[in-house]
């Protein structure tokens, strides 16, 4: 390279010198402070005595001698006094020299730029990361979201076995459920002698002939559209017209109770059939849910008491039907009248017997 | 005089300039100002037989390794790793460049500290993880600057390992 002109060269030394404040050391063999010069005040090392350890006196210095590879440059090295300078290092005969040029300026740029270069890749990891946990949560989300709605159709299959489907739909909506109806007929029907057969039979049997009696109950209400309210012990509670009217309830009742006691006769128990005490009338009642856990969808009023007391009075595999039953059925079933009775609570009743 | 240099190494904003300021000031700052070049601190750690002065060198961060400058390390005794305990990546850069060092200037005793551990909520290190990094025969802390959680005891276990 051509040697500079001395102009350039008095410029350089210049700059260097009062634009970036140049300050050195010279650091002998024993690594202690052999000359000291130029800008120091700068840098605050004014205090640094010659002829001392440099180690002790500038804490930079620990471990950094000998320096095996020198010139040795070290960029940006904040001091403690807050300025920053470049430090150069070179050697020269066993001794090193240390010049510092200031870096202050250079250094609060570079920080600047590194610093929204840096807050942006955070930003963007850490939008990563929020992603990535959005994601985990939705999926998280959607599958109790699935378990939620597992769970909603269970209980609502449950439901639909404890009530009628239109309750069933209503009670959903929060809606208090008490229906005036105003003709239903409402039959019930036991088993014979059912608490002596029990005890003579035995638990498993009894059970038996329990579930195959509210089976029959149970699927002939659906062929029929009859609902079954409830059982109480052996005896099954059985309404038609209800909770959707119907203008046919004594007939579709009447149909129902004589293929119910049907299917009682035709199966066996310890080599017994099964036989049966129904009654059947018809009239207003009031239909409700009640309960706040456990619903009981159940019917009330007159018509189920005498419903009820008549079925008491029937005769083994009778179908014993109210008068004013009778006279909603019209000519498409047998019937014979029975003696007037005095049934209890409710004086003397006339009776009919379903024949077929 | 017991005077021994020690290098901070790790990514960026992983909290080595924060534990520095935790360590020797006992102050903490939320502002985050990332570290350009290098800065120097020094706290003299006490023990019943002797005194060691640390020379904390709080080197700058790196997201690109490849851009770190070694020669800093030059005449360092002992190694503080930081590693920021949300950012899993940070465990990496940590140990890249712990090798980096001992491949320039031998093996140095060193401390692993998972920075930032008041950020529950955000935590990515398994137990697992830092477990099987201490069955290596490490020294791993769980520290917070903020808190000043391990902070301490970190910096005195380092200094008992380089004044031996």
């Amino acid at each position: 390279m051509a040697r500079l002109p001395k102009e350039v060269r008095s410029w350089i030394y210049d700059f260097f010198s009062n634009e970036r404040f140049a300050a050195y050391l010279k650091i002998d063999a024993r690594q202690c402070i052999e000359a000291k010069g130029g800008n120091l005040e700068h840098y605050g090392l004014t205090s640094l005595g010659t002829g001392e350890p440099v180690a002790g006196q500038l804490e930079i210095m620990e471990g950094l001698l000998p320096c095996p590879e020198l010139p040795f440059h070290m960029p940006m090295m904040e001091l403690p006094g807050g300025r920053v300078a470049d430090l150069h290092f070179f050697g020269d005969d066993g001794s090193v020299w240390l010049v510092f040029l200031d870096a202050t300026a250079e250094r609060d740029h570079q920080q600047r730029l590194q610093q929204k270069a840096y807050e942006m890749t955070l930003l963007q990891e850490r939008e990563r990361q929020l992603n990535a946990k959005l994601q985990a949560t939705n999926e998280a989300l959607r599958e109790s979201q699935e378990g939620l709605s597992r769970e909603y159709r269970r209980a609502e299959s449950l439901l639909l076995n404890i009530l009628p489907a239109s309750i069933a739909e209503r009670l959903k909506a929060d809606e208090q459920i008490a229906d005036n109806h105003a003709e239903v007929s409402v039959l019930f029907a036991d088993i014979v002698s059912f608490t002596e057969r029990a005890r003579s039979v035995g638990a498993v049997t009894t059970l038996a002939i329990l579930n195959y009696f509210f089976k029959a109950a149970d699927l002939l209400s659906e062929q029929h559209g009859c609902e079954k309210i409830k059982t109480i012990g052996d005896c099954v509670m059985v309404v038609a017209g209800l909770p959707t009217a119907r203008s046919d309830h004594a007939q579709a009742l009447a149909h129902y109770a004589l293929e119910l006691r049907e299917a009682a006769r035709r199966e066996r128990f310890a080599g017994e059939p099964l036989s049966l005490r129904i009654g059947i009338h018809s009239g207003p009642i009031v239909a409700g849910v009640i309960g706040k856990r456990r619903f009981v969808y159940d019917l009330w009023g007159d018509t189920v008491n005498l419903a009820a007391r008549i079925q008491r009075a029937a005769e083994p595999d009778e179908i014993r039907i109210s008068d004013g039953t009778h006279k909603l059925l019209g000519p498409n079933f047998a019937c014979e009248p029975l003696e007037e009775t005095e049934l209890r609570g409710t004086g003397r009743v006339r009776m009919w017997r379903l024949l077929a | 005089m017991l005077q021994k240099k020690i290098c901070m190494l790790g990514g960026f904003a992983v909290g080595k300039t924060s534990l520095v300021r935790r360590f020797v000031q006992s102050i903490f700052s939320e502002n985050y100002l990332t570290t350009v070049g290098v800065k120097i601190d020094k706290k003299s750690v006490a023990f019943p037989d002797k005194t060691v002065d640390l020379i904390l060198w709080d080197l700058a961060g790196e997201d690109d390794i490849g851009s770190f400058r070694v020669s800093y390390v030059r005449g360092a005794t002992g190694l503080v790793l930081v590693v920021d305990g949300t950012r899993p990546a940070t465990l990496g850069v940590a140990l890249t460049l712990r090798e980096r060092c001992e491949a320039e200037f031998g093996a140095m005793p060193f401390i692993l500290l998972f920075n930032k551990s008041d950020l529950t909520d955000r935590w990515a290190i398994s137990d697992g993880e830092i477990d099987e990094l201490k069955q290596r025969g490490w020294q791993v802390y769980l520290t917070s600057a903020l808190s000043g959680e391990h902070v301490e005891e970190a910096f005195r276990q380092l200094a008992s390992m380089v004044a031996k």
